[in-house]
């Protein structure tokens, strides 16, 4: 079973490509890295929880998109991007985006799990829209609640 | 270039086309649009804000955006130009009566900067209605011919029949990966 297994050793030394592969990946890394701590900061979290608060009540569950969405969306995306972006140049002063994009051309982009769903609520509309519909739909559960245990108080 | 740039730019890797969808209120973009989703198109109403659907389509993935074409909503058009590949503008051959505002809507938006890259597919809607105009009437009318800004095409289609409109996709997705693709 071992035996068409290559020492590591003679990887490490031949595959010259390789090392400029790992300086890509430990940048881009390094940014990916940090946009996290950033999004799981709870500054960030009260940006984004406000920003909800504001505009959630203007969501409808309906397959059309009324106008709205679009400037809220624009909004959304000015709140964070420079938001984002002040952090990001407080973690590395030397950030620069069209570096970032630079570095980044030649590969694919992969981003997986949470961070992604968060990144992509940025730049992609419909992600933007299922994150407001998911709040309404758990500010309702919440109101239902509620006005069950006020209802309960009330007939006891 | 701010980081969500990045971003949108990161996205075009995965081979998306962005298509708006724009026409006089009544030529039939929304019924067009889930026609191509497979959605049944007999309870369809004016569109007073806009439909977004994601199609995979030879590979691509096309999000089409459809935004209402009543008079009072044309003026959030520009909303929706920024990043578009392709425009496909509607027709509905039917209405001659409204051929020269259609014209009239047609050409404000082919002087639009943020669409000056895209392709321009039109739409000779509702064919299978009687006294629909053809294309070579509608090029006339429309005074196609004058357009040199843009890469544009002109196919007859129904979106009550299907007939022509994978035609029609098929030629603004080619023309447009041949722009935006090719270095790949
Ligand atoms: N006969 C026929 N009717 C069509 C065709 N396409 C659309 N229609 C009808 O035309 C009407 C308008 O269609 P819509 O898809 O709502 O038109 P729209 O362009 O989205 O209109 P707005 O949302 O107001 O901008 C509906 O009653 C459709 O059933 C077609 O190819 N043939
Ligand atoms: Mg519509």
């Amino acid at each position: 079973m071992n035996s068409f297994e290559v020492p590591s050793s003679t990887i490490d030394d031949l595959d010259i490509s390789h090392s400029f592969e790992d300086n890509d990946e430990r940048y881009f890394s390094e940014v990916v890295g940090h946009i996290e701590e950033i999004i799981m900061n709870e500054n960030f979290q009260s940006i984004q929880q406000d920003f909800m608060e504001k505009h959630w009540t203007q969501f409808e569950d309906d397959e059309e998109n009324r106008l709205i969405y679009t400037d809220i969306f624009k909004e959304y995306q000015n709140t964070v991007e420079k938001y984002i972006e002040k952090s990001l140049l407080e973690k590395m002063p030397h950030f620069d985006p069209n570096k970032f994009d630079e570095e980044l051309s030649n590969r694919k982009f992969e981003l997986e799990g949470e961070i992604f769903e968060m990144l992509s609520t940025f730049s992609n509309f419909i992600s933007f829209k299922n994150m407001f519909i998911d709040y309404k739909k758990m500010k309702e559960e919440k109101l239902a609640e509620l006005s069950f245990h006020i209802s309960v108080l009330k007939y006891n | 270039m701010g980081f969500l740039t990045v971003l949108k730019k990161m996205k075009q890797k995965e081979k998306e086309i962005r298509i708006l969808m724009l026409g006089l209120d009544n030529a039939g973009k929304t019924t067009i649009l889930k026609r191509f989703n497979g959605e049944p198109i007999d309870t369809i109403s004016p569109t007073l804000g806009f439909n977004i659907k994601t199609l995979e389509h030879k590979g691509f993935k096309l999000n089409m955006w459809d935004v209402g074409g009543q008079k009072s909503l044309r003026s959030y058009w520009r909303n929706y130009f920024e990043c578009t590949d392709g425009l496909i503008w509607v027709v509905d051959s039917a209405d001659k009566r409204r051929l020269e505002d259609c014209k009239k809507e047609l050409y404000v938006l082919l002087q639009e900067e943020r669409l000056a890259g895209a392709t321009l597919l039109i739409f000779a809607n509702k064919q299978d209605l009687p006294g629909a105009c053809t294309v070579e009437e509608l090029k006339d009318i429309l005074d196609l011919e004058s357009i040199k800004t843009h890469h544009w095409k002109i196919v007859s289609c129904s979106a009550v029949t299907g007939e022509n409109l994978l035609k029609g996709i098929d030629w603004i997705v080619e023309d447009i990966a041949a722009r935006i693709f090719t270095l790949d």
